[in-house]
């Protein structure tokens, strides 16, 4: 139906040049011109909310005009604006829904043609300076009754697009002048009723959760924005829960869709053929963009965790998997590249307030379902899209590791789950069967990511932003079990190896890494990592013979600490910027060398005086067991303490950027709908 | 319904006059506190004499009036009361001579004063009293229909109310004539002496007098109903168990028969609430003002405390609109009272029966944990558990220490309850809730202290954000670091002296001097800590329950406690319950009573016999609740867990031999094993594998799963022919056959034997009136009854008895099928 009403669209505008007009533009001309159209026709503004709004036309009219002309009819403008407002509060709701689409075109126009033009022009503009104060209020009160109201649910969705387009219609969601009226006049708590309510929540919570999470990009950093304060202190849960419920959708969704097209791909034979044959006229580019991410609901789960402490709760919130093939509607379009406007396929699941009852339902939980999403996501980090939400993905896990409460339910030993990631396919390792992935506590699935994130990313293009991230994540977690001795039956081997992989790569690739990245820091932080083990494996680890075995593997892998001692030994005796970084790791190192130097020399003359050439792992650890008593290490400061995240100032930057993104994206597909609202003046036409 | 509503009239009546002034003390003996019963009526009699020191020779009378009148004294005067008592008086006699007419207009009041006669105020009274109500009551118990046989009678009867009236006279007796009897005045009259017994005594036989009330005849019913319908007054507790009692009671008739039984009736009423007390109305009127937490239970579920912060932005207006839905305040008004409570059980249930749709435990102890935890947001409000001894708010289900019980095809759940003790449950308040994540602190913008007061205020702490998350402030508001660290405080302690190192790190960063740690050391705390954690049994996806299950309940409880938002409360408590959906527990319900009935003769006996019944809440005939015992795990799960004898790991649990915990043990043990064997031997109990017995963690053994007693057994395979179950293994623990300990096994086991046939009526009537209209399995044939009586041998010496019971220790040694029920249930269900 979408692509209908773009081929009509499209028709229209270029059949635009008969000089037949509809009676609404020829309304619209009369606003456009230095007298007021009420003059001549008292019932002018009456007669306009009546008739279809033609908001292509309204937009070209606005974007046409420059700034002075635009001057020359700001009365008109203005007029034109207060009673779209008056408009709003009509019984007629044919009105309201063209009150509503004329307000879209009226931000819409002003803005697109006058870039330049700095906020406090286009209130001038739009609203008028001395009114624009009252004016707004009304529209958001208005719109706040709109929604909160029992109408009808179209109208409600049209006001959030409304609102949608107002917060985008600048790129910088900062600079967006508008809005502060939209922080003075809150609309939060109609936002929050929507989603505490279920079955508005089904129709309108993707909408509403976006909406919040750019409200709250609002001047972030530079102002109060109430919309912040607000969110941090929402302790209502059905509230929060519908929160985490749609995001939770949003994601499963993606999750749902990137399954069915990888089993396309490596669907057996025929579906092979069909994909190469398929291949030939689809463009490669076009099959990526059709599992394109979603950074609008990741920024809406970030805020949520970042600010709202009892949200934290709702990460741990079982729902029934969701990501079962629900059958999804074929009447809605649910292209993940307009996610925007298309109602959920699995509303009714949303809406059952009881879980539903399916034996072969896996219970899941937001917590899951996100970790399987950012497994897809940082499966492939090239486009910088995909590397933004791996960056968002891992801001969030680091905000969960820190959190007390969250760390308390990933590590419970009574909520275990199976938590199927996807695993990149690799030339030298097979693809895991899913089924086989045991019911362990959260926590190790987290760690699980982080370890496959580490061996599947040594590369040119090497993303140290997002290493140093991960290795993070985990020190906050291994924290964590030190401080509450939690042992974990986790295998911390594989864990080992990949850190010294790691190690590995950034000694081998040491100049063209240099370039870009202190990477002293991250092997700094590797190295202390082990130092952890080493040092308090007591308190964590979960059994004697998982100490000899973190020996074993360091006297393994001596080689790669020698020859980063020896480089990093190199450089810190240098003058130069990485004197300092290196020096330290040089000092880190002390621990990893003295077990080094003690256990070599013992494995030797152990061979030696067995005379067996290469000895197995068990008699290494035989040797490793019998002589701890003679090694003294040296108890390193801080190894138990993190920085803790905090998004000013490190992250600012990143932040903007990616609202920025969004913002465009959300303008993007919201200008889409806004113009099919066809079916809502049908709807309306025949109620009336 | 007619007749009901007579029925009801005066002690409706008796409410009204009651309620405006003495509404309180109504309240508390509908309490159950023992010893408010006695409290509630000495009022009045207090008030009396001075009534009766102007009618000397009527004091029998009067005093069955007093209560009634009385009270009305408290408010008016004495003079007035005196009229009243003497009016009543003249009626009385008025009766005696002219019994005809007035009969029925009179005698409920009459039948209704007695009720409340104090049985203490009969004892102070002495030898007069029941010499002279021989003379009133009979002609007041007999008007109704019975009057011809009253001639016959009289002297019977008099020496009938003699008994009655004394105090050897117990709710025991009651039960007993009340379903002997055919005589309905002796019926009536003893529906009425009902109110005078203590309520927890009653509500013993509560499954006894319902059963009564659906499947006998009018009469009885009639004797009944008052009190039960009085007591549902007072009691939303009361209302709800026979509610439930009723409909499971029933479910055995012919469904067209049951539908227009008395017990559906009577039920219908019950849950049709109707049953208020009759002066809360009023008494709601006069105590409006603090709405928001005593009155409306259901309206708790929706209220949400907000934080402290909320208050000072300015959404209150806007939020208000969120925070509370529409249908809130439709429901605010009338508050619905056994509404909640219904609800909270049904859900329950209806968890239960999902489960069991599930293939595997893993599955069903995820869903299991995710229900629970919708089930959270609903709480806390006016629920409770019936099994619990004190009166509560259930607050929090501490949904992951659920686990789903072994069970092959049903999916039974234990859960433990966080509860906040109160004065009563129906009128003190519901605690406010309070969100999981309290219990941590957090660098959220809500710990700015003066955030959003004024916006002014507000601006200047949000400039401060950026700081408050950096560096060295961070750490200092670690939120790890204040966390109680999750091991026992005892082990931290004594670990402390050997590894300082590892429990802090050193944050000094000038410390000059570098510190050095011996791997070695490192090596040896982590192995010397592993060792040191208490038996614990490893994780099972198969068997969750046995972990949960082996946890000491002291630990559970602190360790519950310490992750609960709740848990700083003085009050707070954790119960925990079994959720059976699906299984009819009546049998179960039954054999508690006996064996409640067995242990209070035994106390009684003073024989040192050890059994642990615990409480069943029969909901249907097809769900219910068991209360657990805590601290203990089936004799199956320690060996499977253990791969050791029972004797090596009484060994392992509590010492060598010689010990005095190893012998401590080894004699409860001994005692509770004597009990058991009892019981079984009596009931018939059977279906007795490894799984069905417990062993607590003071080496009792605890029998559960009453499933197959008395006349049926499982599948009837004729296994477990012998009297008992007695292993070689058990026989190991109490030291062989030659031990000491054995014959002391032998020698209570003959002393409970004989305690128990001294009272076997007490026994008997439980089981016998159970009978009546059940399909139950464990009724199954005619000579269940008859089977009973003979197991108690009341012909046989005591002498022969000692033969008898050697005897079956014996055979019970000796039997083959047990060793081959054991073997069959290990092959079958994989127990050991």
């Amino acid at each position: 139906m979408a692509q209908e009403r773009k081929v009509g669209l499209l028709r229209r505008t270029s059949s635009s040049k008969k000089p037949l007009k509809e009676k609404v533009v020829l309304m619209y001309d009369e606003i456009f011109t230095k007298d007021d159209p009420a003059k001549t026709n008292p019932r002018f503004w009456d007669e306009l909310f009546l008739m279809k709004v033609n908001l292509e036309y309204l937009e070209a009219k606005l974007e046409s005009l420059d700034g002075d002309e635009v001057m020359l009819i700001k009365e008109n403008l203005n007029s034109l604006f207060h009673h779209c407002v008056q408009a709003l509060e009509e019984e007629h709701q044919i009105k309201v829904v063209n009150a509503l689409q004329t307000l879209c075109a009226l931000f819409r126009g002003v803005h697109q043609k006058n870039k330049s033009a700095t906020g406090f022009d286009i209130i001038n503009m739009l609203v008028g300076f001395d009114k624009a104060e009252l004016r707004m209020k009304d529209l958001m009160e208005s719109l706040d009754s709109l929604l909160c109201g029992d109408g009808s649910e179209s109208l409600k969705s049209l006001c959030l697009k409304l609102l949608l387009c107002l917060v985008t219609v600048t790129d910088n969601i900062s600079q967006n002048t508008l809005l502060e009226y939209v922080m003075i006049n809150s609309i939060f708590e109609a936002i929050l009723q929507i989603l505490s309510d279920v079955s508005s929540r089904g129709q309108h919570g993707y909408d509403a959760v976006v909406l919040l999470a750019l409200l709250v990009n609002y001047r972030k950093y530079e102002s109060v924005n109430p919309y912040i304060v607000k969110l941090s202190i929402v302790d209502d849960e059905p509230t929060l829960d519908g929160m985490g419920m749609v995001v939770h959708h949003a994601l499963t969704e993606y999750n749902r869709q990137y399954k069915d097209k990888d089993e396309e791909r490596h669907g057996g034979f025929l579906s092979t053929l069909t994909n190469m044959v398929g291949s030939m006229f689809i463009a490669d580019a076009d099959e990526k963009l059709s599992v394109q991410t979603n950074e609008a609901i990741l920024l809406a789960l970030y805020e949520a965790v970042h600010l709202n402490r009892n949200f934290i709760t709702v990460l741990a919130q079982s729902h029934p998997e969701m990501d079962m093939p629900t059958t999804p509607a074929p009447t809605v379009p649910t292209t993940p590249t307009t996610p925007l406007g298309t109602t959920p396929p699995s509303v009714d699941l949303m809406h059952n307030p009881e879980l539903p009852l399916d034996p072969s339902m896996q219970t899941s939980n937001l917590l899951i379902t996100f970790l399987k999403y950012s497994s897809i996501v940082m499966q492939d980090t090239k486009d910088e899209h995909r590397l933004n939400s791996a960056r968002l993905c891992l801001i969030i896990l680091a905000c969960i590791a820190e959190d007390q409460y969250a760390d308390a339910f990933l590590h419970d030993d009574n909520m275990n789950f199976r938590v199927n990631l996807h695993r990149m396919p690799m030339r030298h390792r097979k693809k895991a069967a899913d089924k086989n992935v045991p019911c362990r506590p959260l926590v190790c699935a987290v760690l699980d990511l982080m370890v496959e994130f580490i061996v599947t990313h040594m590369m040119k293009e090497f993303p140290m932003d997002l290493y140093t991230r991960c290795v993070q994540i985990i020190h906050k977690l291994i924290c964590y079990q030190k401080k509450c001795r939690i042992r974990l039956q986790y295998t911390w081997r594989e864990l080992w190896s990949a850190l010294i992989n790691l190690l590995k790569f950034l000694l081998s690739n040491e100049t063209t890494l240099l370039a870009k990245h202190n990477i002293f820091l991250l092997a700094l932080q590797v190295v202390n990592l082990f130092n952890m083990f080493i040092t308090y494996g007591d308190t964590f680890l979960p059994t004697p013979s998982s100490y000899d075995e973190l020996y074993y593997e360091i006297v393994r892998m001596h080689q790669v600490f020698e020859n980063l001692y020896c480089m990093v030994l190199r450089v810190s005796t240098n003058v130069g910027q990485w004197k300092e970084p290196a020096s330290k790791v040089t000092h880190a190192l002390v621990n990893v060398r003295a077990i080094i130097n003690h256990f070599n020399p013992k494995i030797e003359s152990y061979a030696a005086v067995n005379h067996i050439s290469q000895l197995s792992e068990d008699q290494v650890l035989e040797v490793v067991r019998s002589n701890y008593d003679t090694l003294t290490l040296k108890l390193q400061d801080g190894l138990d303490q993190f920085e803790r995240y905090s998004e000013q100032p490190r992250e600012t930057a990143f932040f903007k950027e990616l609202v920025r993104s969004i913002s465009v994206n959300v303008r993007k597909n919201v200008s889409l709908n806004t113009l099919s609202q066809d079916v809502l003046l049908k709807e309306f036409s025949s109620i009336s | 319904m007619g007749d009901t509503e007579l029925d009801l009239s005066p002690s409706q009546l008796e409410e009204l006059q009651k309620s405006p002034s003495a509404s309180s003390t109504s309240t508390t003996s509908s309490l159950s506190l023992p010893s408010s019963p006695s409290s509630g009526p000495r009022p009045f009699t207090s008030s009396s004499p001075s009534a009766s020191d102007s009618l000397p020779a009527s004091s029998p009378p009067l005093d069955v009036i007093s209560e009634g009148v009385g009270e009305l004294s408290l408010v008016i005067d004495t003079e007035v009361a005196k009229k009243a008592c003497q009016e009543v008086l003249q009626k009385v006699k008025f009766l005696k001579v002219d019994s005809e007419p007035a009969s029925t207009a009179v005698e409920p009041k009459l039948v209704n004063g007695t009720s409340h006669t104090d049985p203490s105020d009969g004892d102070s009274d002495g030898l007069e009293k029941p010499v002279k109500i021989t003379e009133e009551e009979p002609s007041s118990g007999t008007v109704k229909s019975a009057r011809r046989r009253q001639k016959n009678n009289t002297s019977k009867q008099s020496w009938l109310l003699r008994l009655f009236e004394s105090k050897l006279f117990d709710i025991s007796m009651a039960i007993s004539y009340l379903y002997n009897s055919k005589e309905p005045g002796v019926q009536a009259y003893i529906g009425n002496r009902l109110f005078s017994f203590r309520n927890e005594d009653v509500d013993f036989y509560l499954p006894q007098l319902l059963n009564m009330y659906i499947h006998m005849d009018e009469e009885v019913g009639d004797a009944i109903k008052p009190y039960v319908v009085h007591r549902c007054r007072q009691s939303i507790n009361f209302s709800l168990q026979c509610a439930w009692l009723l409909g499971a009671y029933s479910s055995d008739m012919h469904i067209s028969t049951q539908r227009h039984s008395r017990g559906t009736k009577l039920r219908k009423l019950i849950l049709s609430d109707e049953l208020k007390p009759a002066s809360q109305r009023a008494r709601r009127e006069v105590l409006q003002p603090p709405p928001e937490h005593s009155l409306s239970p259901s309206k708790r579920t929706h209220q949400r405390s907000k934080s402290d912060a909320t208050v000072s932005i300015s959404l209150s207006s806007n939020l208000k609109r969120t925070a509370s839905n529409p249908k809130v305040e439709s429901s605010q008004d009338e508050p619905v009272r056994l509404t909640p409570q219904r609800e909270f059980i049904k859900s329950l249930m209806g968890i239960g029966k999902r489960l069991a749709t599930l293939p595997t435990k893993e599955q069903k102890t995820q869903r299991l944990i995710s229900e629970l935890s919708l089930l959270n947001h609903k709480l806390p409000a006016r629920v409770w558990l019936p099994t619990a001894a004190f009166d509560h708010h259930v607050v929090r289900v501490p949904h992951t220490q659920a686990v789903v019980l072994n069970s092959k095809d049903k999916a039974p759940y234990l859960i433990y309850v966080e509860v906040l003790e109160c004065e009563n449950f129906e009128t003190s308040s519901v605690p406010v809730r309070i969100p999981e994540t309290r219990i941590r602190s957090t660098r959220s913008v809500e710990n700015l202290p003066d955030c959003g007061i004024t916006p002014d205020q507000r601006a200047s702490s949000f400039s401060t954000v950026p700081n408050y998350d950096n560096d060295d402030e961070a750490w200092s508001v670690d939120d790890i670091g204040e966390l109680q660290v999750e091991l026992p405080e005892i082990h931290t302690n004594s670990c402390d002296n050997i590894s300082q190192f590892s429990v802090d790190s050193i944050t000094s960063q000038e410390s000059k001097e570098p510190i050095f740690i011996a791997a070695g050391d490192i090596r040896r705390r982590l192995s010397e800590q592993l060792a040191h954690t208490p038996t614990t049994f490893k994780k099972d996806p198969e068997d969750p329950s046995a972990v949960a299950l082996k946890e000491p309940w002291q630990e559970k409880v602190r360790r519950i406690r310490e992750g609960s938002p709740y848990g700083h409360l003085p009050n707070w408590r954790l119960l925990s319950v079994i959720v059976k959906c699906g299984d009819d527990l009546r049998q179960e319900l039954l054999a508690f009573q006996v064996l409640k009935q067995l242990q209070s003769i035994w106390e009684q006996e003073r024989v040192p016999l050890w059994i642990k019944p615990y409480k069943i809440l029969v909901i249907s005939s097809d769900s219910g609740m068991i209360e657990p015992v805590v601290n203990a795990v089936s004799i199956h799960q320690v060996k499977k867990q253990s791969q050791l004898s029972l004797l090596d790991y009484f060994l392992q649990e509590h010492g060598n031999y010689t010990t005095e915990a190893f012998l401590t043990a080894q004699r409860n043990f001994v005692q509770s094993c004597a009990g058991y064997c009892l019981i079984c031997y009596l009931l018939q109990v059977k279906d007795r594998h490894n799984g069905n017995i417990l062993l607590d963690s003071e080496g009792h053994i605890i029998h559960i799963d009453f499933g197959f007693i008395l006349s049926s057994s499982p599948r009837n395979l004729g296994f477990e022919t012998s009297a008992f179950k007695l292993t070689n293994e058990f026989v190991d623990v109490m030291g062989g056959q030659d031990g000491d300990m054995f014959n002391y096994y032998k020698m209570l086991m003959l002393q409970g034997l004989i305690a128990a046939r001294k009272h076997m009526e007490k026994v008997i009537q439980i089981v016998e009136i159970m009978q009546q209209g059940s399909q139950l399995p464990c009724f199954h044939g005619s000579s269940t009854i008859r089977n009973l009586k003979e197991r108690f041998h009341m012909s046989l010496t005591e002498e022969q008895l000692q033969v008898l019971v050697e005897q079956m220790v014996d055979g019970s040694m000796r039997s083959i099928t047990t060793k081959l029920y054991d073997g069959f249930q290990y092959l079958t269900n994989g127990i050991m």
